[in-house]
């Protein structure tokens, strides 16, 4: 029995022991407030995080009735607390909100899965217009109710959806465009090809009939005649030229103009296309300058393009340059490159015109004088034959008649995928 | 003896040019303005050179080449295209011709008899 007694003792004590640590713990868990308290702040916490958050929120219970809303929701779809607390969802804005999407989704698929997340619904409301929506649910089952609760977070992404098929429409409209510029740049140098060959057989007769004539191979001419007949001769020439380099300049931006690459040694054919204007230099009592470095490389490159473009920048060289004057040449080695440069001491190049001589048929002379002095083309088809190679064509004049300098680069070795295949 | 030569074009103008620079040269000029005539003319003729435009109306001039090569009156005849065209891939065709050559278009008239000359063996 004492030791019953003691027992009984032990066991007050022992609950008193427990009731006061029990006492301890709650304490420690509510801060030291009332239960009631504690349930108020935990509304308060879940009200500001409802308030916080961006997106329409909506709490409904178990009959989809409306508990709560946050303040976006009565933003964003234009309606009152009033009209929206404790009504059915689906009566909302004048049934507006009754959407067959919706209904499926809060009727079948939330009482299966309990939670889901980034449901697209898009829906016509009569006040606000078109909206597309991306709703999170999540059903959850209050004790203290006794009973289920849904949360609907919806996002609007009317905005986003619009920039997204705004963004592939513009995408679509693109890619039309592209194939149809595509289609033009093909008919276009198509067109170019088959012209340039139409035009060169009355040519073929123009020039050839007039050559003819002129070397006197049928009788003699008189003085007026024969100089007429070369009039005729030098512009089917002219004409000639031209429609080459209209055609190499739309090759070129076709993308078909091919390099056949071989080893060029550079001294030697900047010398020798020097020479073909020794009868033009004389005639005008220039003087001209080959400054060639001694250990100028061979390069890989189109011979018969290099001389093009050399033959153009010389004879505008020529041209633009009046009688008495010096013209000369440059040519060194810097890095994996050379270096050519021709330059001028005539009519030079305003600022204002410096951008304008790249675009084809620019000429800063009178009207006329290209009849005779080239076709305006020569220089634009340059750079882009240089481009070809993989170098670089710029232009430098210090102003009108303060002559110009044409400088173009050419690598030493050419990349592979230049080489005709 | 004076050497034949056969000059197939359609275009008149190019055809009375490349005539009366052939004579001048001192040939015997033939004419045709067509394929089949050309060939007709081949046969019968026998030149010692055909001048033929890469276009001709009733058919390409390489086909026009491939049935004289076909023929043993003819299939020794030296061939000359005369072609405007500077497209590569138009080249290849006429190189797959046995002892054929071309002369672009438009023809320099001070060396055209000489550079045809030179296509006969």
């Amino acid at each position: 029995m004492k030791d019953d007694n003691k027992t009984k003792r032990q066991l007050v004590h022992e609950l008193t022991e427990l009731r006061s640590q029990n006492a301890e713990l709650k304490k420690s868990i509510t801060g030291g407030l009332s239960t009631e308290l504690v349930i108020e702040e935990a509304r308060r916490y879940a009200e500001s995080i409802v308030e916080t958050v961006r997106e329409p929120l909506l709490v409904m219970d178990a009959d989809l009735k409306i508990i709560s809303a946050n303040r976006n929701f009565y933003r964003i779809f234009n309606v009152t607390p009033d009209e929206t607390i404790g009504s059915f969802i689906y009566d909302l804005g004048n049934k507006q909100w009754d959407i067959p999407k919706l209904r499926d989704l809060l009727e079948e698929v939330l009482p299966e899965k309990e939670a889901f997340n980034g449901f697209e619904v898009d829906h016509d409301f009569q006040d606000i217009g078109h909206k597309s929506m991306l709703l999170n649910a999540r059903e959850i089952y209050r004790k203290d109710i006794g009973s289920k609760m849904i949360l609907l977070a919806i996002e609007d992404i009317t905005e986003r959806r619009e920039i997204e098929n705004g963004l592939k429409k513009a995408h679509e409209d693109l890619t039309v465009l592209a194939a149809e510029l595509e289609r033009t740049a093909r008919v276009k140098s198509e067109f170019l090809a088959n012209m340039s060959h139409e035009l060169r057989t009355p040519l073929n007769s123009i020039i050839g009939f007039s050559e003819v004539l002129y070397d006197e191979a049928f009788g003699p001419l008189n003085e007026k005649q024969k100089k007429y007949v070369n009039n005729v001769l030098t512009s089917g020439k002219h004409l000639l030229l031209l429609i080459n380099q209209i055609l190499d300049m739309a090759k070129v931006e076709a993308g078909k103009m091919k390099l056949t690459v071989s080893s060029l040694p550079m001294r030697d054919l900047l010398v020798e296309i020097s020479l073909l204007f020794s009868d033009m230099i004389s005639k005008k009592k220039l003087e001209l300058l080959l400054e060639i470095a001694e250990d100028l490389p061979h390069i890989e490159a189109d011979d018969l393009k290099v001389k093009q473009i050399l033959y153009n920048l010389i004879s505008n060289a020529v041209k633009f340059t009046p009688e008495g004057r010096t013209i000369g040449m440059r040519a060194k080695r810097v890095d994996s490159e050379i270096e050519i440069e021709v330059w001028d001491t005539g009519r030079g190049i305003a600022p204002e015109n410096m951008e304008k001589i790249f675009e084809g048929f620019f000429h800063v002379d009178a009207p006329y004088s290209y009849v005779t002095e080239g076709t305006g083309l020569g220089l634009p088809l340059s750079r882009k034959l240089v481009e070809l190679h993989g170098g670089k064509l710029t232009v430098e004049s210090r102003g009108l008649n303060k002559g110009t300098s044409v400088c173009f680069t050419l690598p030493i070795v050419s990349s592979k995928e230049l080489w005709d295949e | 003896m004076s050497k034949k030569a056969l000059v197939v074009d359609d275009d008149k103008n190019n055809l009375m040019l490349e005539k009366d620079l052939l004579e001048v040269a001192g040939f015997e000029v033939f004419e045709a303005e067509n394929a089949s005539d050309g060939i007709a003319m081949a046969r019968r003729e026998k030149p010692d050179i055909i001048i033929m435009d890469v276009r001709l109306p009733d058919m390409r001039g390489p086909e026009a080449a491939r049935i004289l090569r076909q023929d043993k009156e003819t299939f020794a005849i030296p061939i000359v295209f005369v072609t405007a065209s500077v497209m590569a891939e138009g080249r290849e065709e006429l190189d797959e011709i046995t002892n054929s050559g071309f002369i672009g278009k438009p023809i320099n008239t001070r060396t055209f008899a000489k550079e045809v000359s030179q296509f006969i063996l």
